[in-house]
């Protein structure tokens, strides 16, 4: 459940090759990402994002307390 | 049940909705409220008793069990300090009593960075309905009671 929601957000973010650096905080993810027109936030918040705020190439991910979880499950599939 | 939250620091009690990060306030992770602390070195203390579910330098997360989570969050985007300035006395998965020291931390030093120091409580993943007695104004003490949570 939780690997195929790392999926789905690593989907939204472009894929792996858009993704350049994904780093956990305590609420969400922070991601650099190559190309921001490819995240897609509709998908993000399907994905159980609570939130998105983008700054940039910044994006993040406001996941709640399992973005340790996650952001470890997302730098396997990577 | 009902569990007592008590502050994690001395300080200014204040609504959630007046900390400069949309995450929380928007209470996009849950609801609770902020205390803007007192400046000088001290200890940020367990805002529950319960177990260490995750520790960083500038940031905890206590569990009660049964779904009761309270994060305490010791400035804003305090991340990017990468532990500078904070000493942790804690470790992930111990047991811990409400008032217990859990990170000494200086927020003067904080805002020396440009960051601001407020500190956010937040009853994770909670519903609005379950908190109670909030405290969001007033001087309150570290380990004073702020809210409860059901």
């Amino acid at each position: 459940m939780v690997e195929d929601k790392a999926a789905a957000i690593l989907a939204a973010l472009g894929g792996g090759n858009n993704v350049v650096e994904i780093e956990p905080c305590i609420t969400r993810l922070r991601c650099e990402v190559e190309d921001g027109s490819r995240v897609d936030e509709t998908a993000l918040k399907s994905a159980g994002a609570h939130g998105v705020m983008r700054q940039g190439s910044v994006v993040q991910v406001v996941v709640g307390p399992e973005a340790d979880t996650l952001a470890g499950d997302i730098e396997d599939l990577l | 049940m009902s569990i007592e939250v008590v502050s994690p620091v001395s300080g200014l009690a204040a609504p959630l909705g007046e900390v400069p990060d949309p995450v929380f306030s928007q209470a996009m992770v849950g609801p609770g409220m902020a205390v803007k602390p007192r400046g000088g070195r001290s200890a940020a203390v367990a805002p529950i008793a319960g177990t260490v579910a995750t520790l960083h330098p500038h940031a905890f997360v206590i569990s009660a069990g049964e779904g009761i989570a309270i994060l305490v969050h010791l400035g804003i985007d305090t991340v990017k300090l990468t532990g500078e300035g904070f000493t942790v006395h804690a470790a992930q998965g111990d047991t811990v009593r409400a008032g217990q020291r859990i990170v000494s931390w200086d927020p003067t030093e904080v805002e020396t960075h440009g960051l601001s120091s407020v500190c956010p409580v937040v009853a994770l993943e909670a519903g609005t309905e379950m908190l109670g007695d909030l405290r969001e104004d007033g001087q309150v003490l570290a380990g004073e009671a702020v809210f409860t949570v059901e």
